[in-house]
């Protein structure tokens, strides 16, 4: 299998070979709920940081019993696939108070589910400098636990090595967002969403290999899809290739998007000189915002059209999971905002499991009437 | 040359027949459980009215819910585009479009051709829709065609507060119990509905003239109470039944379509 395909078939993978061989060498991995999470902190310490998530799955019956209906599914999926033992392969959990759903998950978590070392990293819901500090105390805090819960001193030096590699990730990945800038688009949008995703399910030092060998089979490839217009993908977090394959089948083709599993996860390097502590929380904690931060919005805006902007996209497709307040309210303000630029948007709301896909498709087939290269 | 039109959507079925830029037979149906089904009777229907057979149709659009399923269509559609260009043919002065159907409500803004430049539609719920006036007719006891002239008959409201179609089940018989009159009632499910169409209409942006299609817009309570929440005078369209306007629309494109592949395969192209 060449690396591109390996990095192709992982995402759909239920048994992850990268997992098995790293619990077989006695190795400990560490989940993540979060794009605030610093990963690099938990690989410092020997540890896989392992985003977690739940593509595929179908229903929520173990979770309902704990959760509202009116908590989001995402939540709900995450927390099934936690009481189905999905995840227990975990050696610990880092949470973070990224939206109220996650980290009232978290206490359901804790209560019912034996996952060994839980954390929880609380960040402030706006940006300034007292936050920033909080931000860079609640990092010191969470070396200090991983020390005393996998009994490894994490060295400043460790930490900065761990940065370059994850730097390294962050500038192949911003690689194939350049290509896709393109006017012959050589992948997919579904097809680089999976070689996105394959990053939070592997040792990064070897998908960083493997992903330079990819980027280079892309390019020798010399194949492009066809499509009818250009489209980006933002809103909830959204990390199914499947959905992008519903789009993508009506013509589209997905050049880019303002997603935390995808550009928001990679873009914004961290420094690699100084205080590799202070330098994570910067990265992370002014890293292009969230809606859950506050008072932020034009900045999102922002974000958003030089996303659209560079990747000279048609469209704009936002979509948010059901009940995400967070998402919700950036989404109205972001369509008025976009639309005013020029830029037409879209605006769906789904359960994070594929349903309902009658309706999707309806709607995501008239916006492709609307924009379509004539 | 004849074209059709074919819209099965998740209540009834319609299909139009188009000549000379004319609307020569029309039907609409209850849809059957499958959408194939639903399309040829109701099509073979249309065709009866007008005298004609399945043979005699040049081009086929389908759109509606069930527009893939159907094997005599040589294309499909959106019925967002559909409703767009049908109610533009019936008034080409009409910039926005509200339609209401049996399972979801959309806004529809068009060009001064009758091509869609925004919409939006409503997300997976049965408030405000076909099947709430549907539900809500039922738990009165009257007919869905009684339930507009019966809000009318009202001299006042009472207001529905839920417009989850099941809870406003419940609030209706809960009315009921406490001796509220059917014409109050059906009044005020009407205005619920009017209510919260004009809320979705507003985020689109209202641009005159707005007309109203789908089944619903032949509920007169609901018609008129949107008119005065939106300030309009006119929500109808000229001489044509606003619940063909989708299964119009797509005819009208079927012709365009015919058209255009005259014309490639006339200068030898694809």
């Amino acid at each position: 299998m060449s690396a591109l395909q390996e990095l192709l078939a992982l995402p759909d993978r239920r048994d992850n070979p990268y997992v098995k061989e790293w619990k077989d060498s006695g190795r400990r991995i560490v989940g993540s709920a979060c794009g605030y999470v610093p990963e690099e902190l938990i690989w410092a310490s020997g540890l896989l940081p392992y985003r977690v998530e739940c593509r595929g799955c179908t229903e929520t019956n173990l979770a309902d019993v704990y959760m509202h209906r009116f908590n989001c599914t995402y939540a709900r999926c995450i927390l099934q696939a936690g009481l189905s033992g999905e995840y227990d392969f975990l050696d610990g959990f880092c949470f973070l108070n990224g939206c109220e759903q996650i980290r009232r998950m978290y206490e359901i978590w804790d209560k019912h589910i034996n996952t060994d070392y839980l954390y929880m990293i609380t960040v402030p819901h706006s940006i300034y400098e007292g936050g920033f500090k909080w931000y860079e105390e609640e990092i010191l805090n969470f070396r200090e636990q991983l020390r005393t819960n996998f009994g490894k001193r994490i060295s400043d030096d460790s930490v900065r090595e761990a940065i370059k590699v994850y730097n390294e990730s962050r500038r192949l990945v911003e690689k194939l967002y350049d290509m896709r800038k393109a006017e012959d688009v050589p992948l997919s949008g579904a097809d680089a969403m999976r070689i996105v995703l394959s990053a939070f399910h592997m040792p990064r030092d070897r998908y960083n290999e493997l992903l330079a060998e990819a980027l280079g089979e892309i390019e020798s490839s010399g194949e492009h899809v066809e499509y009818s217009a250009r489209l980006m993908v933002g809103g909830s977090a959204m990390d199914d290739p499947h959905l992008l394959e519903i789009i993508e089948d009506l013509g589209g083709v997905v050049v880019t998007d303002s997603l935390c599993y995808g550009s928001r996860h990679f873009l914004n390097l961290v420094e690699e000189n100084g205080n590799p502590i202070q330098a994570l929380a910067k990265r992370y904690y002014y890293h292009n915002p969230c809606p859950r931060m506050l008072g932020e919005y034009d900045n999102r805006l922002k974000f958003n059209e030089e996303m659209a902007r560079g990747a000279d996209v048609d469209g704009i497709i936002l979509q948010k999971i059901v009940f995400c307040d967070t998402h919700g309210a950036d989404n109205v303000m972001l369509t008025e905002d976009l639309e005013e630029m020029g830029i037409p948007v879209l605006t769906l709301e789904r359960e994070y499991m594929l349903s309902d896909i009658g309706r999707f498709r309806t709607r995501i087939e008239a916006f492709m009437e609307r924009i379509a290269r004539r | 040359m004849i074209f059709t039109g074919c819209d099965v959507g998740s209540l009834s079925g319609e299909a139009v027949l188009l000549e000379d830029d004319k609307i020569i037979g029309y039907e609409i149906i209850r849809v059957r459980p499958r959408p194939e089904d639903t399309a040829r009777e109701v099509t073979a229907q249309a065709l009866a009215k007008a005298g004609l057979e399945f043979e005699d149709l040049d081009y086929c659009v389908s759109t509606g819910y069930g527009r893939e399923r159907i094997e005599f269509a040589q294309s499909s559609i959106s019925e967002i585009s559909c409703h767009g260009r049908g109610a533009h043919w019936a008034n080409p002065n009409v910039r926005t479009i509200i339609d209401i159907g049996g399972q979801d409500c959309k806004v529809i803004r068009v060009d001064k051709l009758g091509y869609m430049v925004d919409f939006v539609m409503n997300d997976k719920c049965a408030a405000g829709t076909g099947r709430f006036l549907e539900l809500m007719a039922k738990s009165l006891g009257v007919e869905l065609e009684q339930l507009g002239p019966l809000a009318l008959s009202a001299e006042d409201t009472v207001g529905i507060t839920k417009t989850c179609s099941v809870l406003a089940m419940y609030d209706v018989l809960c009315l009921l119990y406490d001796g509220e009159t059917p014409q109050r009632i059906a009044s005020g499910v009407c205005s619920a509905m009017a209510e919260r169409i004009s809320k979705l209409a507003k985020r689109v942006g209202i641009k005159p003239e707005v007309a109203m299609t789908g089944g619903v817009a032949k509920n007169v309570a609901v018609v008129s109470q949107l008119k005065e929440i939106l300030g309009l005078e006119q929500l109808e369209l000229p001489n044509v039944d606003p619940q063909i306007i989708g299964a119009l629309g797509a005819a009208l494109f079927a012709e365009e379509r015919a058209k255009r592949q005259l014309r490639t395969s006339a200068v030898g192209g694809e």
